[in-house]
């Protein structure tokens, strides 16, 4: 092997970009590292760097799950490319940066483009496009029976007016729209009817219009920014063909069923914020929102079949408003005593009022007519008060503590109207935490850091049996760093109790990793981590099952997943560049070899053997790869990459797949 | 046309009240630190912080090389020594934080930096930002966004190692299209607790809402606990070994955890209504629960999100 220590620029290059990876293990194949050569043309400099290349993969098993994973398919990309223009005295006529980057050009599920187009002091504009192939399979294991193949498009423009003055206009538009044919259910003829498969025809949309300013004042900056958010969702549901449905026990069959659902609204707003800082001892910010939401709806739905009582037709008609004001603020108050301390105060409030009304009316040939009216409400009011301390005592010893209060009240209203019928529930109700975190910081020898925290908190009338009551925390980080070589060791520590009579909730998890990153010569760089998340709940469960009422059972759930990623990264030659990774995630569930066998470790007599057998889910996802690099010339570059995916149940081999992606791919600057 | 001219006017007056102070004795300008440090001052013009330079209307010490690392007179005249300047690696977390919050503090993205938890640990602006050789081309990263977030936090490489995950990794989906690294006000949902540094979006609302609109609402019945406890709740936002980001592999068993009827919780506080007798869990059938409470998220038609 050839040592790296030649003068060239070719090999300045590799050297450079093999400092850069050490930092950037890359855990997809492709696309590539970027060239970086800077070349001088006029009142500019110029780096260009496009990767073209084909990619290819065959793929066995349950393809659907691999789309849903991974979704690489053939054919011929522009995997990357990147253009980056400076003006050299920053005051060139047009513009003075123009910077764009493409990702995934062709036809790769993941693609993207950046634009930033920038005259300093006059302008400043930036593009983020984003596109994504978005495929959801109908998972048996996930017992979702929702099948999705629809594209994701979002695109983000920002243009800044005069963006280095002491006033700058903004003016911003986003887009995200979802597009595509999906698989969904519908159920017919109350708890004890049928689930029939529908086709539907996604079209969502929503566009953001935003319009402001800010103004930087003598010793504070003021920002304020009105917006205006538009949602349409025009997916149109239908029966593809005369249905059975689901379940065997019923004679129901759908013949003929179409839905419309247009759903619309728009979300005004106001984002105003203020920050006001005196140098070197006080610094005041606040922000607040007001977003008034509305969006109306009709849902206009025919159905046809027949039941064991002769032919039935339903016709639908639901239509309603639904609203949603949202108040927010917040301000943060930090003081600096000395250098050394400082104590940030933060307060903030949070109050929204959801509430919609729905009239449901349903025409049949059996029932004739079936009229409903509802009125929800769902309102929402939160306080929060943290105050935090950061003290330096020494270079070396640091501490930071905090006490986080917070208060949140819930009124509810239901009201439901039919038939001459009605009713109206409301309550109220009131939660409070108090907590607490303490946190050291050590540097105890050149290089080596030492981070250790711990928070407690305690809730007294959670939401959600799963939501935080009496929990902690405990964090600690190791790290020692010289020259090229990192080691690192972490762990996090989360334990939850929710206790009250009758039914209990308890989770822990535990995560702990390891990570390691060397580069001990010019030609060699090797990048590993592992690391160990534990999971598990044990949670107070009451169910129906063949009509007898099940209680005291308690579902167990465990997971323990181990994942390991490494990677390396050799110049074989002054030209060669060689790298091999490997990733693997493991979920070892419980440690059980079947489903149907008991938890181990120590399984309460309770636990239910309904849940047992999806309770613990051991898989593995494995995924090995290679890129061979021959910079043929400083400005051109070959690739040839190629990765595995390898995806196993152990339970069931249903969903399992295995795919051989790759590339071969030409990276030129000019 | 009016209005256009005035705020040009006011915004000139407003410029003006900046350029006021003399230039100090010892800033010598950022030319001559060229004259040793010819690399670094090669690659400055691509640099966003050559703005300062280029406009030559920017206070001495808040140009140029002297705007960061300080008055540079006394560093030559002590033939380059070290000890004149002030040396970013030698610096301690929060003096690199103060140095770069002189003319950084009033960004609004970076308003909570002071109490975040990057700086409450020691994270320094420059663990992740590389001013000089930045490979990035924005925020002048250390590296790629997602290798410079991994580097300390490796459990959520391996999160998004997962089968079901978000298109990090595949350079889709960046950590900050969810979190703002430099710190966040309280959450709007849960209580309000660890902000967790995550960029909140129209009305401080979660930002997995920017994505998915279609869960945002209102509806006329919406299920609490997307808005009361947050979407992750029942998702695992980075990734997960189970379908659909779910926090357990089958719908039901998550759903059965809250839906017990027991104790005070929910809405009404007297327990979240358990399955009805006619749920037959004991039948796979009913094992499936959005397959037919479809609109498990929100609906407009079914307050039981059946359509």
């Amino acid at each position: 092997m050839k040592s790296f220590r030649g003068g060239s620029a070719l090999e300045a290059a590799l050297a450079g970009a093999m400092l850069a990876w050490v930092c950037q293990a890359q855990p997809v194949a492709a696309p590539s590292e970027p060239l970086m050569v800077r070349k001088d043309a006029g009142p500019y400099t110029i780096e260009n760097s496009w990767e073209l290349g084909y990619r290819f993969r065959t793929a066995g098993g349950n393809i659907g799950k691999y789309r849903s994973d991974v979704n690489f398919g053939n054919g011929v990309r522009l995997l990357a490319s990147r253009l980056a223009i400076h003006s050299r005295d920053g005051k060139a006529r047009y513009f003075d940066e123009l910077v764009a980057t493409t990702q995934g050009l062709g036809n790769d599920p993941y693609q993207s483009a950046t634009v930033r187009l920038r005259k300093n002091r006059l302008y400043e504009y930036n593009l983020l496009w984003r596109w994504n192939a978005y495929f959801n399979p109908a998972l048996t294991i996930s017992e979702g029976l929702h099948r999705m193949d629809t594209t994701r498009r979002w695109q983000d423009h920002d243009l800044t007016l005069w963006p280095d003055s002491k006033f700058q206009a903004l003016l911003g538009y986003s887009r995200n729209r979802q597009e595509g044919p999906a698989l969904s259910t519908v159920d017919f003829f109350g708890a004890f009817g049928d689930e029939f498969s529908v086709f539907q025809n996604v079209r969502r949309e929503r566009n953001e219009h935003r319009a402001g300013g800010e103004v930087d004042l003598r010793w504070f900056r003021f920002r304020l920014i009105r917006a205006w958010e538009n949602f349409k969702d025009d997916t149109f549901t239908g029966l593809p063909a005369p249905q059975g449905g689901r379940n065997p026990d019923d004679a129901l069959t759908l013949e003929t069923f179409r839905r419309g659902e247009p759903y619309h609204g728009n979300s005004p707003g106001w984002r105003g914020a203020l920050f006001l800082e005196r140098e070197r001892w006080l610094s005041v910010s606040a922000a607040g929102t007001y977003t008034g939401s509305e969006r109306t709806f009709i849902v206009d739905e025919s159905a046809a079949g027949a039941g064991p009582a002769g032919p039935f037709d339903f016709q639908t008609l639901v239509y309603g408003v639904g609203r949603r004001p949202v108040a927010t603020g917040n301000a943060t108050l930090s003081v600096f005593p000395s250098q050394r301390l400082s104590i940030a105060n933060h307060t903030a409030y949070y109050n929204v009022r959801t509430e919609g009304d729905s009239l449901f009316q349903q025409f049949s040939n059996r029932t004739f007519e079936f009229e409903q009216f509802q009125f929800q409400s769902l309102g929402i009011r939160t306080v929060v008060n943290a105050t935090d301390v950061n003290y330096s005592a020494l270079a070396w010893l640091g501490v930071y503590g905090g006490y986080h209060y917070s208060t949140r009240r819930i009124r509810s209203r239901e009201f439901l109207s039919s038939g001459g019928f009605e009713e109206l529930v409301a309550a109220e109700q009131e939660n409070t935490v108090h907590s607490g975190l303490l946190g050291v910081r050590i540097q105890p020898a050149a290089g080596l850091t030492v981070n250790l925290e711990g928070e407690i908190g305690r809730a007294d009338r959670p939401f959600l049996p799963v939501s935080e009551k009496n929990y902690h925390l405990l964090g600690g980080r190791v790290q020692y760093k010289r020259g090229s070589l990192l080691l690192s060791g972490a762990t996090r520590i989360h334990y939850n109790t929710n206790s009250v009579s009758l039914s209990s909730h308890s989770s822990r998890s535990r995560n702990y990793t390891l990570d390691f990153s060397w580069a001990p010569s010019g030609w060699l760089a090797l990048d590993a981590g592992y690391g160990k998340m534990h999971w598990d709940s044990l949670t107070g469960i009451a169910y129906f099952a063949s009509r007898r009422f099940v209680t005291g059972e308690r579902s167990l759930y465990v997971s323990n997943v181990h994942a390991l990623n490494l990677g390396m990264q050799t110049i074989l030659s002054a030209r060669l560049r060689l790298y091999l990774g490997y990733s693997r995630v493991e979920d070892t569930g419980d440690g059980r070899r079947t489903a149907a066998e008991p938890p181990l470790g120590s399984p309460p007599a309770s636990e239910s053997p309904l849940f047992r057998a999806v309770q613990t889910f051991p898989m593995t996802f494995e995924s090995p790869l290679a890129r061979l690099t021959v910079q043929l010339r400083p400005d051109l570059m070959w690739n040839l990459g190629y990765q595995y995916y390898g995806y196993r149940e152990r339970f069931t081999s249903l969903q399992g797949y295995r795919a051989h992606t790759g590339y071969v791919s030409v990276v030129w600057s000019f | 046309m009016w209005l256009f001219r005035r705020g040009f006017l006011l915004a000139g007056l407003l410029c003006a009240g900046s350029f006021a102070q003399p230039p100090p004795k010892q800033y010598i300008g950022s030319k001559i630190c060229g004259a040793c440090h010819r690399a670094l001052w090669a690659g400055f013009t691509a640099n966003p912080h050559f703005r300062s330079v280029a406009s030559g209307a920017e206070a001495p010490e808040r140009t140029g090389c002297e705007g960061c690392h300080g008055p540079g007179r006394e560093h030559i005249r002590g033939a380059g020594d070290k000890s004149k300047i002030r040396v970013f690696p030698e610096l301690e977390p929060q003096q690199v934080l103060a140095a770069c919050l002189k003319c950084h503090a009033k960004d609004f993205p970076r308003s909570q930096i002071r109490r975040s938890s990057h700086t409450l640990a020691g994270v320094a602006c420059t663990s992740c930002h590389s001013i000089h050789s930045s490979p990035e081309t924005q925020f002048l990263l250390a590296g790629a966004q997602r290798e410079v977030c991994y580097g300390c936090h490796p459990s959520v490489r391996t999160q998004f190692a997962m089968p079901f995950k978000h298109r990090v990794n595949e350079g889709s989906v960046k950590c900050t299209d969810c979190h703002n690294p430099h710190g966040a006000a309280a959450p709007t949902w849960r209580m309000g607790q660890r902000p967790a540094m995550t960029a909140t979006r129209l009305g401080n609302e979660e930002p997995c809402l920017k994505c998915h609109p279609d869960k945002r609402g209102p509806f006329a019945f919406a299920h609490p606990p997307v808005r009361v406890e947050g979407c992750e709740v029942c998702h695992a936002p980075h990734g997960s070994m189970n379908p659909r980001l779910l926090r357990r592999p089958a719908v039901f068993t998550l759903c059965l955890e809250c839906h017990t009827g027991m104790g005070n919780f929910g809405r009404q506080g007297d327990g979240i209504r358990r399955t009805s007798l006619t749920h037959n869990l004991a039948d796979p059938r009913y094992r499936n629960c959005t397959a037919c409470h479809v609109r498990i998220h929100g609906s407009n038609a079914d307050r039981r999100f059946l359509r």
